[in-house]
């Protein structure tokens, strides 16, 4: 059946649509063949596919032809049903007939012979030629037709219409349509049910050997092609891909050998989407199958026609990638027959026509946006297949100078294994000068070296070495030797060279005297040079290679740019349509290369500054690392400094491994250069990766209120070298409160930066209360100001940490709200001792807050003064300490736990003291000695008067004015005056125990302990005053000597002296001399300084076994003589026994008696008269009578003399009496017997009924 | 054990936290950048589908001639742990996606390794190449 080819294929050329085929019986066609034309195609039909679903046809072209058509007569029934898909797929039958009898006897024979003869689908279409206003005409035509239905039409169907020429029927185009569609419809049906089984049929004996795939293709494409002029393009797509699938079966299975196909002249040019490029015949082989080549490019063609159709570009695409691949996989299987690069030329061309093809098909925003996206990738993927095999091919032919070795382009390559033809193609015999031209074009080569004389091993454009692939697979060469092989490997195109001037230099000289022509005919055996490969590829390729454009972007390095450069610019700006940025910006980057080497720099800047975004975005440093430079490159030639001083920054602050240390001294001496030299104006600059800054570790630094510090900030500079800034400043911003501002510290001085870690401080001012973060590092490094926000680097792990602006600040700095951050309290609060050297506590408290190199300023009040003596300072403990060491004479508490290292010494320079370091945190106490003095004696009193306290205590303070001066920089001051109290050991109190007879009076003197600690009485002695004097053995030292005496705190105790009065003689004599009395005690104090009085320092033993060193204490008594008798008497009479009542009168009576004569030294006129007062309560007594008043008394001994008084008790109760007081007379001379009573008693008045006031008033 | 594998941990904002060549095959210099290459631009491909099923290992989402990329989405953070390798082992593949992933998550545990920043530790380094020996 393979003969059937040519026709087959030439059928399908000239047939494209559904043919009716028109019976004219009655002459009817020219009349009606407008009608019938114009309204074609149909529309809106329903056909049948082959699952026998209802498919919508939208629009139906259909051709009528008449029977008598040469195009449906003259055929073969074999032919016929071969190619059935042609024939018509109904048959109109236009009849017309104005007399029944002439349908009777004429035409219905007729009619029946046509239609009965086969299965042809019919109708009959009666024409009526009768002019509206002819109603007989009108009306015959109408009984005509009704017999003609009633021959012709069934219940089940339809098979008459009538078309009224002349009247209008709109219905019958309608009619008729939907008569031809069902026709169509089942003849349809039928069509497919045939195909159907002969197709099963034919696939059953698939695997006999009688199998012909050609027959199978050709009733499997009928099929499919009839499926595509009945415009069922989804059914004949399914037959195609089914027939794909079949093919791909039998190339696979079949055991034979077959021919490949594809070593015709223009075989590279792909046909994937040409149907016509080659016929049928054209690719079949043995009579039974298809060459492979040619047949599965055809079958994709005829896919990729019928999706047009179906408007559904992007399948195309889609498909159309994916069968590129495999088939240049089957390319690559086939490649040692075929011609050399003809896989890579294939792909080339079939991706381009696929994206022209696909590109002019596809209109934006059709369909959804997923398959948009889509249809974009794919078509950005065979923009990159194709740019990749481009590159391939320009590589072979010596421009591989010309690609940039970028990753991208590297992994392309590097994976890509080299074409493998079966021998590689050797050097035409006349290319000597295309030898050298190539030579000549690889010495020429600049080698690419970085900005910044970056050093880094290219990444390779090849799998393996051309030379060693291209020499290897040579059939000529006989086992080549590595070092012939390597001869001319200098070149530093290949990649592996290193570029080191030096050999290059070498290798050129040599090269020179290898390549003359005189001997390079002789030298077709030994291995090709590179130079010689070039050109012998390129020569393969031209007899490839039959696409003049191909030809043509192949021709020359600038022509094969300009093609890269559109194929990079189709791939990247595709892949940003489907939002694949990344894929699209590394395409950018591989633009903006060529523009950078085509001199275009500011393009080139622009999408080098893209790419670099997208990998710094993403901190894909390796891949940053490779544009950066070119991009920095752009910006120096562009004279962008902003721009070029970023990127030096930039690539500062990569990871170091990345660049060698003179990479990044290069990058950073440029950066000075510019700041220092080039620029005119300041550059603001973000260096927020370069230099990197945060608190010092620990914890924050806490100030209080008013106090500067010093803030250490730790800085990590990312430079290779150490770096002078001019000035930086250094913000601080608040954290509890916004509108705080952001507080800026400067500091103008030069500073250096060490590569890696600094510490830098700052003065800080005083700020607000507050808690502090870091905010901003600016400075400046000569015209460039610089600027960095990143704050938490916190240590060396994570230098490279992208994320650590996603780290909670740390406060660096603490404020506090205005607070008490000390104390200062006197230690003990009783007495100490005075005139004595005392240690004064001072505890020194510390509320959270450092004392470091805090000075107290101590400054004393009156009658105070500080010892010279070295003050001692230890720890405090609040009480917990003092049960192990109470008692203990140095007065200190010395626990041993609380280190030996601590100082304890101080000494005291202008008043004032530097507190020691170990004291700032704790609380400690300081004791200071002290000396109060009082030039005052003390004196003693009368037991049992009243003695003011207040008066001695007063008397003891004494104040001390203390000034703490502390804070970061001693801004902080604490001033309180504290009061101490100094007292004299004892109160002394005397009284007269007795009065013996012989006149020796005993006298008691009490001593009160006035201090919280244990005195011991060692000695006593009393110095009398005039008019008295010791009695007994005169040694003027107690009665009875019990010392040593030892009275506890707060106690009293008490020596007895007997004294008795002196003669007036003595006294006389000395009485300047002893005005008072005077009492000497020496005694010892015990007591601990942290509860009181203690031992003075200078009275401290020297040795333990010392006795104590004795105090002296003094105390002036005043002794009063004896008082003589008593002048006058007075008695007060006893009451009525009846008792007082108030309201009750009654009389007092006092008895006044003169005792004894009055002294010859009281001289008076009125001897005999005595002047008395009676006092009384005025509230508790009415005094009836003269209250004051003279009574006479005569002068001599024994008078007496009665008062009485008329007295009224006012409240009831115990009352004072009224008193008689004598006013003129002295007290001492009064002598009360019988002593008036202390209180009397009165009872309430009587009951007195008259005072009574009725209950019920 | 595969000759190439490269393994990388990707940070739900697309940047590499770890990275370890983990092939047998001897270590060039520039094979490390197109792999890095290779996995950026496979990221793209990964954002499209891993949204589109709910399994996490994603295999082989994308080739490269000979090498194919796999990836395995975490749940969570949306951190991508990323194969280029040129063995076919599906099955060893994940087994050694979910022990990297269950390593990583342990790492994520440790209170002083800040969610998204680069994996320094040397024995999540140690850990990640004894498995990759042991799968790959």
């Amino acid at each position: 059946m393979a003969n059937f080819l040519a026709q087959f294929q030439s059928i399908k050329t000239s047939f494209d649509r559904v043919i009716i085929a028109v019976e004219d019986v009655s002459d009817l066609w020219p009349l009606v063949k407008e009608g019938f034309e114009e309204r074609l195609p149909f529309k809106l039909g329903f056909l049948n596919n082959k699952t026998r679903n209802a498919v919508p046809v939208d629009e139906l072209p259909v051709e009528y032809i008449l029977t008598t058509d040469s195009r449906i007569r003259s055929r073969f029934p074999q032919e016929q049903s071969l190619f059935w898909f042609r024939e018509p797929y109904a048959t109109v039958v236009l009849v017309t007939c104005e007399d029944l009898d002439e349908f009777k006897t004429i035409l219905k024979p007729r009619l029946k012979l046509i239609v009965q003869n086969d299965e042809r689908e019919w109708f009959v279409v009666f024409v009526s030629k009768a002019p509206v206003h002819n109603d007989l005409a009108t009306k015959m035509a109408k009984k005509v037709y009704a017999k003609l239905e009633v021959e012709f039409s069934s219940k089940k169907r339809e098979r008459c219409c009538k078309l009224d020429i002349h009247g209008p029927d709109a219905n019958f185009w309608e009619d008729l349509e939907l008569k031809v569609t069902e026709c169509i419809r089942n003849t349809l049906d039928r069509r497919i049910q045939f195909y159907e089984d002969e197709i099963r049929k034919l696939s059953e004996q698939r695997f006999m050997p009688i199998w012909n795939f050609c027959n199978f293709f050709i009733l499997k494409e009928s099929l499919a092609f009839m499926f595509d002029i009945a415009h069922l393009h989804e059914d004949s797509l399914r037959e195609y891909d089914e027939l794909e699938l079949c093919y791909l079966e039998t190339v696979n299975n079949s055991g034979k050998q077959r021919d490949f196909g594809g070593m015709d002249h223009g075989d590279d040019q792909a046909a994937v989407l040409e149907l016509g490029k080659k016929a049928l015949t054209q690719m079949v082989q043995d009579d039974d199958s298809f060459r492979e080549f040619e047949f599965r490019q055809y079958l994709f063609a005829c896919q990729a026609k019928l999706l047009f159709k179906l408007n559904r570009p992007f399948e195309v695409a889609s498909r159309g990638y994916s069968f590129i691949i495999s088939f240049s996989k089957v390319l690559a299987l086939h490649e040692s027959i075929l011609p050399f690069c003809m896989r890579e030329a294939w792909v080339i061309n079939a991706c381009s026509a696929l994206i022209d093809a696909t590109s002019s098909h596809y209109k934006d925003g059709l369909v959804a946006a997923d398959v948009e996206q889509e249809f974009y990738r794919v078509q950005g993927d065979l923009y990159s297949l194709c740019r990749t095999k481009l590159m391939r091919l320009a590589y072979l032919i010596g421009y591989g100078s010309a690609i940039q070795r970028s990753p991208v382009n590297s992994a392309s390559l590097s994976m890509l294994s080299w074409p493998k033809p079966a021998v590689w193609p050797s050097l035409p015999p006349d290319a000597s000068s295309e030898v050298l031209v190539k030579e000549k074009m690889i010495l020429q080569e600049i080698p690419q070296v970085k900005h910044f004389g970056i050093q880094r091993k290219p990444l390779p454009l090849e799998p393996t070495l051309l030379l060693r692939e291209a020499n290897r697979r040579r059939a000529s060469l006989s086992a080549g030797n590595v070092f012939e092989l390597f001869d001319g490997r200098a070149n530093a195109t290949d990649g592996s060279a290193l570029p080191s001037p030096l050999p290059k230099a070498h290798a050129i000289s040599m090269l020179r005297t290898n390549s003359s022509p005189g001997n390079f005919e002789s030298m077709i055996d030994r291995p090709m040079r590179l130079a010689e490969i070039y050109v012998a590829a390129e020569h393969a390729l031209w007899n490839t290679i039959s696409d003049a454009d191909l030809k043509k972007s192949l021709s020359s390095i600038e022509e094969f740019e300009q093609k890269y450069l559109e194929l990079s610019k189709g791939a990247a700006d595709n892949y940003h349509h489907s939002w694949w940025k990344r894929h699209g910006v590394v395409l950018d980057g591989e633009i903006a290369a060529i523009y950078h080497k085509l001199g275009n720099f500011d393009l080139a800047a622009k999408l080098y500054e893209k790419v670099c975004a997208l990998y710094a975005g993403e901190g894909w440093q390796n891949l940053l690392a490779e544009v950066l430079p070119n991009l920095a490159e752009c910006q120096k030639i562009l004279n962008d400094q902003a721009g070029y001083l970023s990127s030096c920054v930039r690539l500062l602050s990569l990871d170091k491994g990345l660049f060698l240390t003179k990479e990044r001294q290069a990058f950073q001496s440029e950066v000075v250069r510019l700041a220092h030299d080039e620029m005119k104006h300041p550059v603001p600059l973000d260096v927020s990766s370069l230099i990197t800054f945060s608190s010092n570790p620990g914890p924050p630094l806490q100030l209080c209120d008013g106090d500067p510090g010093t803030l250490s900030v730790t800085v990590w500079s990312g430079f290779s070298d150490d770096i002078v800034l001019e000035s930086f400043s250094l913000t601080l911003t608040a954290t509890n409160s916004a509108d705080e501002g952001i507080k800026a510290l400067k500091s103008s001085n030069a500073t250096t930066l060490k590569p890696g870690r600094n510490t830098i401080t700052v003065s800080l001012p005083a700020q607000k209360p507050g808690s502090y973060v870091l905010g901003v590092l600016t400075g400046q490094i000569g015209q460039l100001r610089f600027r960095s926000h990143s704050f938490s680097k916190g240590g060396p792990a994570d230098t490279d940490d992208f994320m650590s602006y996603e780290k909670p600040t740390r406060p660096i700095l603490k404020v506090f709200s205005p607070r008490l951050l000390v104390d200062l309290a006197a230690a003990v609060s009783s007495a100490l001792l005075m005139n004595e050297c005392q240690w004064v506590g001072i505890i020194v408290k510390p509320i959270n807050y450092p004392l470091k190199g805090a000075i107290l300023h101590v400054d004393t009040g009156p009658g105070l003064s500080i010892e010279q003596h070295a003050i001692e300072i230890e720890r405090y403990d609040d009480g917990s300490c003092d049960s192990c060491d109470f008692g203990v004479s140095e007065g200190s508490i010395d626990c041993e736990s609380h280190g030996s290292a601590e100082p304890k010494q101080l000494t005291l320079k202008d008043a004032k003291i530097e507190l020691p370091d170990w004291a700032s945190n704790v609380t400690s106490i300081l004791w200071i000695p002290v000396r109060a003095i009082s030039e005052s004696l003390a004196r003693g009193t009368q037991a049992g008067a009243a003695v003011s306290q207040r008066q001695s205590v007063v008397e003891g303070l004494r104040t001390i004015a203390l000034k703490l001066e502390f804070g970061v920089s001693h801004n902080q001051t604490f001033e309180k005056t504290l009061a101490v109290h100094f007292t004299e050991p004892f109160h002394v109190s005397t009284r007269i125990v007795d009065k013996c007879n012989d006149g020796t009076l005993l006298l008691q003197v009490i001593l009160h302990s006035q201090v919280k600690a244990s005195l011991t009485v060692h000695d006593a002695w009393l110095d009398l005053q005039d008019g008295f004097t010791h009695t007994g053995k005169g040694d003027r030292r107690p009665t009875s000597a019990y010392f040593p005496l030892t009275i506890s705190s707060k106690s009293r105790a008490a020596i007895l002296f007997s004294i008795g009065l002196e003669n007036a003689l003595i006294k006389n004599q000395v009485e300047a001399v002893h005005p008072d009395s005077i009492l000497n005690i020496q005694y010892g104090i015990s007591g601990s300084r942290i509860h009181g009085a203690h031992t003075p320092m200078d009275a401290e033993p020297v040795a333990s076994d010392d006795s104590v060193k004795q105090l002296n204490f003094r105390s002036s008594l005043a002794l009063l003589r004896p008082v003589l008798d008593p002048c006058l008497a007075v008695g007060f009479l006893p009451l009525p026994s009846s008792g007082l009542r108030v309201g009750q009168l009654v009389t007092m009576k006092w008895r006044v008696e003169r005792v004894r004569d009055l002294g010859e030294n009281i001289v008076s006129e009125n001897n005999d008269e005595v002047l008395y007062e009676v006092n009384a309560n005025p509230e508790n007594w009415m005094i009836a009578g003269r209250k004051r008043g003279h009574i006479l008394l005569s002068a001599k001994q024994g008078s007496r003399m009665e008062i009485s008084i008329l007295c009224l008790p006012l409240v009831a109760g115990y009352v004072h009496p009224p008193q008689l007081g004598l006013p003129d007379v002295d007290e001492a001379h009064i002598s009360c017997n019988p002593p008036g009573p202390h209180l009397v008693c009165v009872w309430p008045p009587t009951i007195s009924s008259s005072y009574c006031i009725p209950a019920s008033a | 054990m595969a000759s190439t594998a490269c393994f990388m941990i990707v940070s739900k904002n697309d940047i590499p936290i770890y990275e370890a060549e983990v092939g047998a095959a001897p270590r060039k210099e520039e094979a490390a950048h197109q792999h890095q290459f290779i996995l950026h631009a496979a990221l793209d491909i990964v954002q499209d589908l891993a949204w589109t099923t709910s399994a996490m290992f994603l295999k082989g989402i994308d080739r490269f001639n000979d090498l194919v990329v796999s990836v395995y989405v975490t749940a969570g953070l949306h951190t991508r742990l990323m194969l280029l390798h040129d063995s076919r082992n599906d099955d060893g593949i994940k087994s050694f996606f979910q022990e990297v992933h269950e390593l990583y998550i342990k790492t994520l545990l440790n209170p002083l390794y800040l969610p998204g920043s680069r994996i320094t530790s040397s024995h999540f380094d140690t850990k990640v190449r004894a498995l990759a020996r042991k799968y790959l």
